[in-house]
């Protein structure tokens, strides 16, 4: 089946351009150029959603309420297919067949500032003299007159190291007995003897806050941003589903800003990531 | 057909009268107006006339015209007043100063309103000749086939402008949106570079030199 | 009483809400064209200028002063990231020293041409207010050497950034308003075409 998929989108594409094919050929010096590719391409972020809403027809032309195909279902399922990575197993198939089911029979649409969907920054960064990966989550927030893009957590995994999950049986060793008052704390010192574990002494639902740590570092000197690697796109405004959109640069009919990944999520698995992503929200 | 006595008379009197006059005449061509050679009643009757046509004129009381006063003056001249009427001499002075200066006042005025109607019949030839307008200009500079045409075009198109800064308006469209503003040498060489004319010329304003202080575009 | 006390809260607060919507008045759909278009045109003006600048036959002088009216298009602290397919760590330039090293560069002949292909995103408001958004345009570029040869090809994509101010000046006694447009910062990528 997805083999049929690789064959017949491309098929499709081609043949809802072909008709403007005479507009899409350019004259670059003595050389015709072919730009149906590059028209076919999801050449920004903002395309992808208004491709994913059918807010734009297939040449590129925004379409607006009242328009008579502006978010049209039909259209919407015969375009949401070539917004996926048509290479991917995983995103093929009958996974994103009910997800495009889904989303088109509940009506659901990305808004930009509809929040629940974050940009993945991964950068190098050069952290005590060497260089390291760390993931910058980014937020779209509203403020003052517009938006803006915030720094809503971050991945680094050296500071993961300092906060290691544990086992359950371990940590419940680790504790100040309740009438620790009555001997003014004199047994608080055995909380310092070993640093490795000693968030097991703050409450259970304590989440160390990346984002405050890595602020910390940069602003020590510890810490150097040195350049973007890449950018991924975290999408969760969908109800029960999860995707990612990345960026893919070749040549073809399936290029630019694409899903490379789809998840089925209950909304408690969805509430568990999304903490994740914005902590503190 | 017998003439009746009263015809007679009639006609008798018009020879007399037409005789005389003939008689002054003659005798006012063969200048034998000097007092010794007329009459004292003819003297007399060209002082009265000399005075009353002098006076007219000195007084601007006659509908001739300055060339038949002059006329009439050197008619005057040739009877000699100046022993027994030397008021008539003087008055003679007067009236040649004045009809001398009343023509050459005719003729300055008629000079000016001369060179006026030249002027003015070169302004209209110069209006009426074509000119290069603004939006050739445009053409012009978009087409030059090198920066040195395009230069000159543009120096060319500048002295329509009251000056090189004349502020240049671009509308968008009927919303009341425009464009950055700008000035004349600028848009003009915004064209030169991008080879391209996308306006139309909308609305003009003129300085009393007729060189335009303001003007605003609208996107084609 | 209470009726009529709700009556006049309800009322205050539509009232302010209705001037906090006046102060932010929604453009029409043909206001954000005629905007769009002027957006897009700035960067059209910007492709001439890159041309002329990269050309070995624009005379040196000229080309110089069409680096200036090229630099005019930005923001003052507009950059160009640049990167290849080979080099994806993104170099910094700023506007002025991109366009100084285009027309320094090394080839006898060069051809600069961009496609017709752009795509113009929607404009976001930023919190003071300012319209931004991003055009997509796709350029290639031939470098060829004293025989003829081509030694360097390259399709780039470049998402340039552009900011709408609405500003008012007055001109000849009257109050105009006048949508002030200016690029921002510029993304360079080499793609795989």
């Amino acid at each position: 089946m997805n083999k049929l998929i690789k064959i017949i989108v491309p098929v499709v594409l081609l043949a809802l351009c072909l008709k403007v094919d005479a507009q899409f050929i350019g004259n670059v010096g003595d050389v015709q150029m072919d730009e149906r590719e590059l028209y076919t391409m999801t050449k920004q972020m903002g395309q992808f959603i208004h491709r994913f809403n059918y807010e734009e027809d297939q040449y590129g032309k925004r379409l607006y309420p009242g328009d008579k195909d502006f978010r049209s279902t039909a259209k919407r399922k015969d375009v949401l297919p070539l917004l996926f990575d048509l290479n991917n197993q995983r995103t093929g198939g009958t996974l994103r067949d009910f997800f495009i089911e889904d989303l088109t029979k509940n009506n659901q649409y990305m808004e930009f500032l509809g929040g629940e969907w974050y940009s993945e920054v991964s950068a190098k960064f050069i952290w005590k003299g060497k260089a390291v990966d760390i993931s910058m989550i980014m937020a779209l927030e509203k403020e003052g007159l517009g938006s803006k893009w915030v720094i809503s957590n971050v991945f680094f995994s050296e500071f993961q190291k300092y906060f290691p999950h544990g086992e359950m049986a371990e940590r419940e060793k680790h504790f100040l007995h309740p009438m620790s008052h009555e001997l003014d704390f004199m047994n608080i010192y055995k909380v310092f003897n070993d640093p490795q574990i000693i968030e097991y002494y703050a409450s259970t639902d304590y989440l160390p806050d990346y984002l405050t740590l890595f602020f910390y570092e940069i602003k020590q000197g510890n810490l150097k941003f040195d350049h973007v690697e890449n950018v991924k796109f975290h999408v969760f405004q969908i109800d029960n589903w999860y995707f990612e959109v990345s960026w893919f640069n070749r040549r073809g009919y399936n290029a630019g800003w694409l899903i490379s990944n789809l998840v089925y999520l209950k909304d408690n698995e969805k509430e568990a990531l999304l903490k994740i992503y914005q902590p503190k929200k | 057909m017998k003439l009746k006595p009263s015809d007679m008379l009639k006609q008798l009197k018009s020879i007399v009268v037409f005789a005389t006059i003939a008689l002054v005449t003659i005798c006012g061509v063969t200048s034998c107006g000097s007092s010794n050679k007329l009459s004292k009643k003819e003297y007399k009757a060209r002082v009265e006339q000399a005075t009353k046509d002098l006076n007219a004129i000195l007084n601007n009381e006659t509908a001739w015209t300055l060339e038949e006063q002059q006329a009439r003056v050197n008619e005057i001249k040739k009877t000699d007043f100046s022993k027994k009427n030397p008021e008539i001499v003087e008055m003679i002075e007067r009236a040649e100063a004045k009809i001398a200066r009343e023509m050459a006042e005719r003729d300055r005025l008629a000079e000016e309103r001369r060179l006026a109607e030249e002027q003015r019949i070169r302004e209209l030839e110069e209006q009426n000749k074509p000119k290069t307008s603004l939006t050739e200009y445009f053409d012009m500079i978009a087409n030059a086939k090198d920066v040195v045409s395009a230069n000159s075009a543009i120096k060319e198109a500048l002295k329509l402008f009251a000056s090189p800064d004349a502020v240049v308006l671009i509308r968008l469209n009927n919303y009341g949106d425009y464009d950055r503003p700008t000035t004349a040498v600028n848009y003009l060489n915004y064209i030169k570079d991008q080879k391209k004319v996308n306006v139309s010329v909308d609305n003009v304003k003129y300085n009393e030199k007729n060189k335009i202080t303001e003007l605003e575009l609208i996107k084609k | 009483m209470k009726k009529l006390l709700f009556a006049i809260a309800f009322a205050f607060f539509a009232l302010t809400g209705y001037q906090a919507f006046a102060q932010e008045p929604e453009l029409s759909p043909e206001r954000k064209q005629a905007i769009d278009s002027l957006a897009l045109e700035k960067v059209r003006d910007l492709s001439k200028y890159v041309k002329l600048i990269g050309s070995k036959n624009t005379p040196w002088s000229e080309a110089n002063r069409v680096i200036d009216r090229a630099e005019e298009l930005f923001a003052p602290d507009a950059e160009i990231g640049v990167s290849s397919l080979s080099k994806t760590k993104v170099e910094y330039y700023k506007v002025r020293q991109y366009l100084e090293r285009l027309m320094r560069l090394n080839y006898d002949r060069v051809e600069i041409d961009w496609y017709k292909i752009q795509y113009v995103s929607d404009l976001q408001r930023q919190p003071d207010g300012t319209y931004v958004g991003v055009i997509t345009i796709f350029q290639t570029f031939k470098g060829y050497d004293a025989e003829g040869r081509l030694v360097y090809q390259d399709t780039t994509k470049k998402d340039i950034t552009v900011y709408v101010k609405r500003k008012e000046t007055q001109i000849g006694g009257r109050l105009i308003g006048f949508w002030d447009v200016l690029l921002g910062d510029m993304r360079v990528k080499e793609t795989a075409h």
